[in-house]
């Protein structure tokens, strides 16, 4: 774990999303790894320039899916062949199709809550602080009509005073310091 | 992109030349090879089935392959006017994509008139109603059961010869009908300017809207004749949309690997974007999940009821060895479709999409072949080898190889992209408008 004082990066402020992804893409072409892109919506070609291709989140579902419906499935089975077995119309215990529908059911149920809240765990949510809202513009605008480049102060490259100038060759509209 | 200004000078434009490439025509020449081909490998199994098989029946077997191949030839073709018209309707870009692939299948419909020809002729060797038309006698003379009497006598209304063929001709040619109307239309619609797109639009949405629910009734009409009432027992109301959730399986296979052989030089080259791309595996896979819960929800249903004039139906294509096609039919039609298509990444490159799309084409074929044989007395729980079952792998495979023959004619005839429509600019616009 860093220490948690001093710079936490440069936070460069676009009027539209075009600039702020052209700048992310350049910025990740020099060679800019520890940095991120805010953006009021969610603005894939950001993501992609910044060198995210791929999360976790489909992992999370998929395993999320098989585990509900094999649970259920086997629930089903145990309840019908071993726990409390029942003559239904002189079907045999292990009746699977009847068994088909619930475990479809749990493994979407599944699926689904793996999905949101992996994605949320992932994302390292619910986070209480984060240091960029420090900067007044992002309090601002972060989430209406404000985008945000930000280069962190853990990349091997930064060095505020040259970081600075790097970003302000971008013409932003500002370029503020973030503390801690 | 309003909030860019950046992105309209990065718009790409067409080019000028909007007619199919010219390796269509190699694409024709091969399929017509591959349908003569097989044709002689046809004749020579039916040829083989009736001398060799113990049962004697290649001939049959031919005729009942030829009802798999009518059924593929027909989806693509009434299947692509349906998803055709659905796009009028439902917009998306995808459908500016696909509107002359689809077309260009609609138009085949002659084709499927005159393989349909053949079950008319030869009604009576594929459907019990149209061989015993006297059911009485029939069952007196042991040829039929008590049930089969009895349902040849209660569905006589509907199934006898003569209604069969006016219920074909009366589909076919309401077919046709929007066949004219739908390609007619569309090329006019090129010929005008961009202050009639309105018009158009609403134009082909009122063509469209009752299209579609004319598609669906005529539809079922259609495959309870032909493939249903091969066994004049049984009966299910969801089999129409069962056949109809199978060709847009199919269509939507079809065109995705038309889409993408075509992509191989303009004007396609311009316009499929990845995008569209993905969202076409999206429909399909939606297709793929609709198909199996339509199939698993009838069969749990008469699971559940078992009652004695239903679920025959079912045992004649699971015992006899015939559950191990239906366990390959599940693997094949849902679990490999489904698994492959869940890939983002697979929906998105070119090579490996039209491998899953040709691998779709072939399960539908295969469940076909499930849905038809066992109809038979010889083949109903006892699946076993004879030349003729073999069939199935030569007459549908040389059916739809000049079907394709056929397709690719039509779709050297009109200009493969529809200009007068909004969202060929859209179309045109780069990927990545934002950057």
């Amino acid at each position: 774990m860093p220490a948690r004082e001093g710079i936490y990066g440069l936070l460069a402020e676009f009027e539209t999303p075009g600039d702020l992804v052209r700048a992310a893409r350049q910025s990740y072409q020099d060679g800019w790894r520890r940095m991120d892109c805010y953006s009021p919506f969610p603005l894939e070609e950001a993501a992609e320039a910044i060198g995210f291709h791929r999360d976790k989140v489909p992992l999370v579902c998929l395993l999320g899916g098989l585990l509900g419906g094999s649970a259920m499935f086997a629930l089903e089975t145990w309840i019908s062949v071993i726990a409390f077995p029942l003559n239904i119309a002189g079907r045999p215990m292990y009746s699977w199709p009847a068994f088909i529908v619930p475990a479809y059911e749990w493994t979407i149920l599944w699926a689904g809550l793996s999905a949101a809240f992996g994605m949320l765990a992932l994302c390292g949510l619910p986070a209480l602080y984060h240091p960029v809202f420090n900067a007044p513009n992002f309090r601002d605008g972060a989430t209406t009509d404000k985008f945000f480049l930000c280069l962190e102060a853990l990349d091997p490259k930064f060095n505020a005073a040259e970081a600075r100038a790097y970003l302000e060759a971008f013409q932003p509209v500002s370029v503020v310091e973030v503390e801690y | 992109m309003a909030y860019d200004s950046h992105a309209a000078s990065h718009g790409k434009s067409l080019p000028a030349n909007l007619g199919a490439p010219a390796f269509v025509d190699g694409w024709r020449s091969r399929a017509i090879q591959i349908g003569l081909i097989f044709s002689v490998i046809a004749v020579v199994l039916a040829l083989m089935g009736q001398s060799l098989d113990p049962e004697h029946l290649g001939w049959d077997h031919f005729l009942r392959a030829w009802m798999l191949g009518l059924m593929l030839t027909f989806g693509f073709a009434v299947g692509g006017q349906a998803l055709l018209m659905v796009q009028y309707c439902s917009g998306g870009k995808y459908g500016l994509l696909l509107r002359r692939p689809l077309e260009a299948m609609s138009g085949t419909l002659l084709l499927v008139v005159l393989y349909w020809v053949v079950p008319v002729v030869f009604m009576k060797r594929l459907y019990l109603w149209a061989r015993y038309s006297n059911a009485q006698a029939a069952l007196q003379a042991g040829l039929i059961t008590q049930e089969q009497a009895h349902c040849i006598a209660f569905k006589h209304a509907m199934l006898n010869p003569a209604d069969y063929i006016w219920a074909g001709l009366v589909c076919f040619a309401i077919w046709a009908f929007y066949n004219w109307r739908l390609n007619g239309l569309s090329l006019k619609r090129d010929t005008e300017g961009p202050e009639r797109t309105p018009y158009w639009i609403k134009k082909f949405e009122n063509v469209s809207g009752p299209g579609i629910v004319v598609y669906a009734v005529t539809m079922t009409l259609v495959s309870i004749y032909w493939v249903m009432s091969m066994d004049v027992t049984w009966f299910s109301t969801v089999y129409g949309l069962l056949y109809l959730v199978e060709q847009g399986f199919q269509v939507l296979a079809f065109s995705i690997i038309v889409a993408i052989a075509l992509s191989q030089a303009e004007p396609f080259k311009t316009i499929l974007r990845q995008t569209e791309q993905h969202d076409l595996g999206k429909l399909a896979f939606a297709f793929v999940m609709l198909n199996i819960y339509l199939n698993f929800g009838q069969f749990l249903i008469i699971w559940s009821g078992n009652l004695p004039n239903e679920i025959n139906w079912y045992l004649d294509r699971i015992r006899g060895h015939w559950g191990v096609i239906i366990t390959l039919d599940f693997i094949f039609h849902w679990v490999i479709p489904f698994s492959m298509l869940l890939s983002r990444d697979i929906k998105r490159n070119k090579k490996r999409l039209t491998w899953v799309c040709r691998w779709m084409i072939f399960a539908v074929a295969f469940n076909q072949f499930w849905l038809i044989e066992p109809n038979f007395k010889d083949a109903a729980r006892n699946l076993h080898f004879s030349w003729g079952i073999l069939e199935y792998a030569a007459v549908p495979v040389a059916m739809v190889a000049f079907w394709v023959a056929l397709f690719c004619t039509r779709l050297k005839g009109r200009p493969l992209v529809q200009v007068n429509d909004p969202h060929l600019r859209e179309i045109l616009e780069p990927e990545h408008a934002h950057a």
